[in-house]
C-alpha cells in the first residue's frame, strides 16, 4: 500500500476528541453545581418501602405519602429503603435518586414555586409500584 | 505505529475523562442555591444540539460518500487495487 494523505482521519480524531472533551466538561460542570449541597440545607430522611414514602424532618416530624417544604430553603434528602430498591423522584424539580436498602444516597433541591407536585417511585419495586406515589406541598417561605 | 498511537490516545481520553469527572465532581465545599431544573435541562438541550449536529454531519458524509462513489457514477474511476486486480 502506497503512501497517501491521511489528514482527514486526523482531523476527524481531533474533532471527536474536542467534542468529547467539551461534552465531558459541560457535564462535569453541571454535575458539580448540582451535587454540592448548600451548607444550610435542611436534612429530610426519605425512606421508601413497599409501597409508600416516609419523610422525617430534622425536628422529628414524620410525614407519610406527603411532604411539606417551603420556598427559599434548601433541602437535602437522605434517601434509603427498607425492603427492595426504589427510586425517589420529584419530576417537576428534576430530583431523582435511588433508594437502596442499607445505603444512604443524597440529593438536594431548593423549591422556588408554590404548589403541589407529584412524588413517585421510578424503580419497579413490585405489584403496587405504579401507585407508590406521594405529594410534595411547596408552601410560601417568605410569610 | 502512528495509528496505534492514535487509537491509544482516543482510548486513554475515553477512560481518563470519566475518572477525572468522578474524582472532582463530588467535592466537600458547600454549594450555591441553584435551580437544578435549569442546569439539568440546559445541559440536556446543549447535548442534544451536539448530538443532532454530529448526527447530521456524519449521516450527510455517509450519504455523500455512497452517492459519490457509486459504481454508476460517470466520474467513478477504478482504485489502484481495482486497476491492478490486486486485493
Amino acid at each position: 500500500m502506497g503512501h497517501h494523505s491521511n489528514w482527514p482521519e486526523w482531523v476527524y480524531i481531533g474533532v471527536v476528541i474536542a467534542l468529547m472533551a467539551w461534552v465531558g466538561s459541560e457535564a462535569w460542570n453541571a454535575e458539580r453545581l448540582v451535587d454540592h449541597i448548600p451548607a444550610d440545607a435542611e436534612v429530610i430522611k426519605v425512606t421508601g418501602q413497599q409501597w409508600f414514602w416516609t419523610f422525617e424532618h430534622e425536628d422529628g416530624t414524620i410525614e407519610k405519602g406527603e411532604l411539606h417544604v417551603k420556598t427559599g430553603k434548601a433541602y437535602k434528602f437522605e434517601v434509603t429503603s427498607k425492603d427492595v430498591n426504589h427510586s425517589f423522584n420529584i419530576h417537576d424539580y428534576v430530583v431523582l435518586m435511588d433508594a437502596v436498602p442499607g445505603r444512604i444516597n443524597t440529593v438536594w433541591f431548593a423549591p422556588t414555586d408554590v404548589g403541589e407536585f407529584p412524588i413517585q417511585c421510578r424503580e419497579y419495586c413490585g405489584l403496587i409500584h405504579y401507585n407508590m406515589r406521594g405529594t410534595l406541598y411547596v408552601e410560601d417561605g417568605s410569610t | 505505529m502512528k495509528s496505534i498511537f492514535g487509537l491509544f490516545l482516543v482510548l486513554a481520553i475515553l477512560v481518563i475523562i470519566p475518572i477525572v469527572d468522578y474524582a472532582f465532581a463530588a467535592g466537600d465545599e458547600p454549594g450555591q442555591y441553584v435551580d437544578r431544573r435549569v442546569i439539568i435541562w440546559n445541559l440536556f438541550y446543549r447535548m442534544m444540539t451536539v448530538a443532532f449536529t454530529v448526527g447530521a454531519v456524519v449521516s450527510g458524509t455517509i450519504i455523500w460518500l455512497v452517492w459519490r462513489f457509486r459504481e454508476s457514477n460517470p466520474k467513478a474511476t477504478p482504485t489502484p487495487y481495482e486497476k491492478e486486480g490486486v486485493w
